[in-house]
């Protein structure tokens, strides 16, 4: 009996240390999640008391529904033209970087700085320089500009140049993080051996700093498929449906078309998604990281 | 070798000024008069004046929505790091099934994206009156945060010897003795990664705001400037007057806090 005692008085405080936290968790992720999936299998509008369920309804819906479609496609096509485009630029800025360069503590503040402000800012000021900055600006080479984001063929890479403009800052430091692990002497001794800066770079830089490629393109690639913010105060999914991606689309159907049932549904097919995406990718990268 | 360094520097210096030219051209607005942008877009400004500045306070009610941006924040972290610092120690201390599995749970959310628990918060801050609070706000935030929180506060309290608590212990020192005593003076540098990390999200953050704060009186600058744009899309000289108005406070927060801003994203990097 004492020793059951002693257990629990022990045990007792490190579970009281647990609960305030794991309470906080389960009120706002668990419960809501739980909540969220009953809710896709009923026809609730979202206002009223009474929720009527329908079965698998909402997920056969969201398959014939075309429009679900288009919005998937405009999603996987902004995030992956971002992910690239983010990484490519900040490995770039952390090779110049993390090689000897005057003011570089000045740089990255800078390549960072735009990540810093709200996107209600950043899209703010970049839609007015889209509509009247730019094409004053190249008015004065004698070209004439319009706001990428009027014309359904241009909007969503008008998007992707300002998510790119805001997205530099974090993943150029993760590549700086690992660059500074890459040792100096295995370079060295690779050019000693007659390998050029290039081949250097690709044979023993770039494997080295692997993960730091893998954590980044996760993390670019997970927080453009989520993008809310942005189209959400720039285009609001227009022109012609052609910036609507699957998290506006979500809000408008949940909030402004009182269709909860089908907007949960939606946000439950979505969550899979995300979770394939993660997975696929983690097993790719993970069997081409080099160990040391 | 010279010859390239000074490349590296000017194609460096290029696509920072590339970056910068957004904000440029949002200082130039900000100081100049509806007639002069009409005459010329990239013309600097005749004179220094600070009209638009003192006109888009007045009309904002800016000092509301800082002050409320001040609050949110300001409790939300604080939750965070407390109930965050508490559930690492134990999940640090104690390497038993129970404590891992919480451990694994808490991870697993983050995968959980937000628009599938936005509805059901949206209910339940209707149903609990957590809509139009401080409070209520950062309950949610406190939950959202706490999960990278232990991840930072577990991994960081691994680290450190269990050789002084194990000591303590037998002097007598109680759990409780032992948190307050020899772990949380050591916390300092992992504390300062959660404080900046989950302030500049929260202070960032639109559509939660824009769920639980619909009353204009709860207003956070986010917030706030998306209706402040939205009415005075006209008057782009005030509104950008306004928009540099916000980029300010950011700005001067991440000049003071970049050390540790930047080491925590190369920390949570390693970790994730």
């Amino acid at each position: 009996m004492g020793n059951i005692k002693r257990l629990i008085r022990g045990e007792m405080w490190y579970i009281l240390f647990l609960l305030p936290g794991l309470c906080l968790f389960i009120f706002a992720v668990l419960v809501p999640l739980i909540m969220g999936a009953r809710y896709s299998f009923t026809n609730w509008d979202g206002l009223s008391r009474t929720v009527h369920y329908n079965g698998w309804d909402n997920y056969v819906r969201a398959f014939s529904d075309s429009d679900l479609w288009i919005v998937l496609a405009n999603t996987f096509k902004y995030a992956f033209i971002v992910t690239l485009l983010v990484n490519f630029i900040a490995l770039l800025l952390a090779l110049f970087l993390d090689s000897y360069v005057k003011f570089k503590n000045g740089f990255r503040a800078i390549f960072f700085l735009s990540g810093a402000i709200s996107t209600v800012l950043s899209g703010f000021i970049w839609k007015y320089n889209y509509a009247i900055g730019f094409p004053s600006l190249f008015k004065m080479f004698g070209l004439d500009v319009n706001s990428p984001l009027g014309d359904p063929n241009y909007a969503l890479f008008g998007l992707i140049l300002i998510a790119v403009w805001q997205g530099i800052g974090a993943p150029m430091i993760i590549y700086i993080a690992g660059l500074q692990g890459v040792s100096g002497e295995l370079v060295e001794s690779a050019k000693i051996d007659g390998a050029s800066t290039v081949q250097s770079f690709f044979h023993i830089t770039l494997p080295l700093i692997a993960p730091s490629i893998t954590i980044n393109i996760l993390l670019v690639l997970t927080g453009s498929l989520k993008v809310f913010d942005l189209v959400y105060v720039t285009t609001q999914g227009g022109p012609a449906f052609s910036t609507e991606v699957i998290s506006t689309f979500i809000y408008k159907n949940s909030f402004a078309n009182f269709q909860a049932g089908y907007g949960t549904a939606l946000s439950i097919i979505f969550f899979l998604i995300l979770v394939l995406v993660t997975i696929v990718q983690i097993s790719i990268f993970r069997r081409r990281e080099v160990e040391m | 070798m010279k010859k390239g360094q000074i490349a590296a520097f000017a194609i460096i210096s290029v696509i920072a000024l590339i970056f910068l030219f957004p904000f440029y051209v949002a200082v130039l607005m900000a100081f100049k008069t509806p007639k002069e942008t009409f005459d010329s877009f990239y013309a600097l400004p005749s004179s220094i004046s600070f009209e638009n500045f003192s006109l888009s306070w007045k009309a904002s009610n800016y000092l509301s929505a800082i002050t409320n941006s001040l609050i949110i924040t300001a409790i939300s972290t604080t939750l965070i790091v407390f109930v965050s610092a508490l559930a690492g120690y134990s999940i640090a201390r104690r390497n038993k099934p129970f404590y891992n599995f919480v451990f694994i749970v808490f991870l697993a959310g983050l995968v959980v994206p937000f628009q599938i628990t936005m509805l059901p918060l949206y209910k339940m801050g209707k149903e609990l009156s957590m809509l139009n609070s401080h409070w209520g706000i950062a309950l949610i935030y406190g939950g959202f945060g706490v999960q990278m929180g232990v991840l930072f506060y577990a991994g960081f309290i691994r680290a450190i010897s269990k050789e002084i608590e194990e000591a303590a212990r037998i002097d007598g020192c109680s759990t409780p003795g032992i948190f307050i005593r020899i772990i949380i003076p050591l916390l300092k540098p992992v504390t300062a990664t959660v404080i900046v990390l989950n302030a500049l999200y929260i202070w960032n953050d639109f559509l939660l705001p824009l769920l639980y704060l619909q009353d204009k009186f709860y207003r956070t600058i986010p917030l706030q400037q998306y209706f402040f744009f939205g009415q005075y899309s006209s008057d782009l000289n005030l509104a950008f007057a306004y928009a540099v108005m916000g980029i300010i406070p950011v700005v001067g927060f991440f000049l003071l806090m970049q050390k540790y801003i930047i080491k925590g994203i190369a920390a949570g990097a390693i970790k994730g």
